[in-house]
């Protein structure tokens, strides 16, 4: 983006003996625009245009490349390894790290005082997430796990085990839930969302292979039971070698245990309300039908 | 009414907002819905004296400013500094100094991004309306011009065949044809940023207090000027579409003097002219806009597309 600064200064004071900048003088870049051209008859000069006299080089009838003379060739005699077998339906997860979280409160753009979440990361405008690359949340990553210094209310999608010594070291609580791609579009751009006065969706129980990883209390993860996770913080900590530090604080406790319901996406908003934004009033489901789809 | 005295007040850093609400006030009883009066008696406007060449006006003693508070300073470069002009008078007098953000002034002159900037102007309203008949949309030709065999002359089957003269057109142009497409934001400020810098290190760039003249006069206009070496053609830029009566007046018989709000402000018309005048409300409102865009994570949403 635009620089300014030592370079800049002294291509400026080059344009100041040089002839008006104007609509005359201006090109773009060499090599901006690439030029395709018929090999047959432009390219190369000699009359032959590096092509040889005669047979396949010439006429351009070469046998398709890998195509070993009549050999049984490598795609097919090597058996195929899949590493990257259904990868357009696999779960993503975009990693930010804990030195990004802690920067975005520095930067005053994320309130401790609030319970930080999908929403918060995306609200920030300083994490992408998008449906349409597969992306089902954020991975918190340990990067800066040693400076980390806040007390948080924090809810990712995937944690590592140092991720969340890290958080509870400062006496934080921390959360792994599963958001479906029909709730991560909401979140990831709320504004748009709120716009269609679409009814907010209800969060699905996570898929067979990831609700191992959600139900257990070593992830943190939401389906845990409560007591589990509890004994879960103390083992960690001794594993880690720190104490839980004591809450005293009734606001900071409060936020703490704060926590959202399996089917909730926004805190303070049920599945099934709808935002009107230009009548600003929440609708509420009043048929019964509707109250037991959203109910959880 | 033009009255300088109540223009000019001793101003530096601190109390600089109060030049722009002075000079607020003083466009809206200047600028406001002319009065059919107002129209018929443009001499009237003047108070002090019928010749603008020899106007004296009333203020405190030189410099006026001589540094103006950056809204967001950058931490590691120095701010541009730039003289304050003034039009009120023919001859040059430097009214003082004002800080220019280095971000905005001082960009390193990217040529290449100017020219996308220019191109993508020239292009996107331009429409290509050249269109070519094909051999089906021409009238006639449906006759075979002469037997197949027999007659010692090549074989045709229609008078309209691309190959005949006063055939039709075979891959001709199929206008009307748009070229519309939308430069992405990114470079649209950054081609702003280019040619403000550009303009500013050639010495291209005027800031004047305001666009205050004291008569509504075309021949003052250019004699203004032609004194201070501005060029042949010069673009004024103030804050609003609503500008100084005497001025606008004035620089509406000119063709090659031209004057533009903010909102209008473009590369193309920037590099066209030979002079860019800003006066010091639009400078901040230029600096306010562009750094809002360019320290803003918020991405563009908005995508403009073009369906033939």
């Amino acid at each position: 983006m635009a620089q300014a600064g030592k370079f800049a200064d002294k291509a400026l004071q080059l344009l100041r003996s040089y002839p008006r900048v104007a609509l005359n003088n201006l090109k773009d870049m060499p090599g901006a625009y690439k030029k395709n051209f018929n090999k047959r008859r432009s390219a190369g000069k000699n009359k032959t245009h590096g092509r040889g006299h005669k047979g396949m080089g010439q006429r351009m009838t070469l046998p398709p490349l890998g195509y070993e003379g009549g050999q049984i060739p490598f795609h097919i005699r090597i058996p195929c390894e899949p590493y990257y077998k259904d990868h357009e339906f696999r779960r993503q997860y975009p990693p930010f790290s804990l030195l990004q979280v802690q920067r975005l409160i520095d930067m005053g753009l994320v309130d401790i005082n609030e319970p930080i979440d999908l929403l918060t990361f995306c609200n920030t405008a300083h994490y992408d997430c998008s449906i349409e690359d597969n992306h089902y949340g954020v991975n918190l990553t340990e990067e800066g796990a040693d400076t980390f210094q806040a007390q948080i209310n924090i809810e990712v999608q995937h944690a590592s085990e140092q991720v969340i010594a890290a958080i509870e070291r400062n006496g934080g609580v921390i959360t792994t839930r599963y958001y479906d791609p029909e709730c991560v579009k909401a979140m990831s751009n709320v504004l748009k969302f709120l716009k269609t006065s679409t009814p907010i969706p209800k969060c699905k129980l996570p898929p067979q292979d990831a609700f191992e990883y959600y139900s257990n209390a070593k992830n943190r993860g939401y389906l845990a039971d409560p007591e589990d996770i509890v004994q879960a913080r103390i083992e960690l900590a001794q594993k880690y070698g720190y104490e839980l530090p004591q809450i005293s604080d009734e606001s900071k406790k409060e936020l703490l245990l704060r926590k959202k319901d399996p089917r909730q996406i926004f805190y303070g908003l049920e599945p099934g309300w709808v935002i009107s934004m230009k009548d600003q009033c929440i609708l509420k489901p009043l048929a019964e039908e509707h109250k037991e789809y959203y109910a959880s | 009414m033009f009255c300088p005295k109540h223009i000019f007040c001793r101003v530096n850093s601190q109390n600089l907002k109060n030049l722009f609400t002075f000079n607020a006030a003083r466009k809206l009883t200047t600028t406001g819905i002319l009065k059919a009066e107002d129209k018929t008696d443009v001499a009237g406007e003047l108070e002090t004296t019928s010749d603008p060449h020899l106007y004296v006006p009333d203020r405190p003693p030189l410099p006026i400013i001589t540094s103006r508070q950056l809204e967001y300073p950058s931490e590691h470069l120095p701010s541009k500094q730039a003289w304050l002009d003034t039009m009120a008078t023919l001859e040059d007098e430097k009214l003082g100094i004002v800080d220019l953000h280095p971000k905005i002034f001082g960009t390193y002159p990217r040529l290449d991004i100017l020219h996308n900037n220019v191109d993508w102007q020239r292009k996107y309203r331009f429409i290509d309306y050249s269109f070519a008949r094909s051999r089906a949309e021409m009238p006639g030709g449906g006759k075979k011009p002469h037997p197949q065999k027999k007659t010692g002359r090549a074989r045709q089957g229609s008078i309209r065949s691309p190959i005949y003269f006063r055939g039709g057109k075979a891959l001709g142009p199929r206008g009307p044809k748009s070229y519309f497409y939308m430069l992405p934001k990114v470079k649209r400020v950054h081609g702003l940023c280019c040619a403000l810098s550009a303009k500013y290190a050639q010495n291209k760039l005027i800031i004047v207090d305001s666009l205050e003249i004291p008569k509504a006069d075309q021949q003052f206009l250019e004699d203004l000027i032609d004194v201070r070496f501005w060029g042949f053609s010069v673009l004024f830029v103030d804050d609003s579409d609503i500008m100084p009566r005497n001025f606008s007046l004035a620089v509406n018989q000119i063709p090659h003097f031209n004057a533009m709000p903010v909102y209008g402000l473009n590369v193309y018309s920037m590099l066209k002219h030979e002079t860019l005048v800003l006066t010091l409300a639009a400078v901040e409102k230029i600096e306010s806009k562009l750094l809002q865009i360019l320290y803003s994570a918020q991405k563009e949403d908005v995508k403009f597309e073009y369906n033939e």
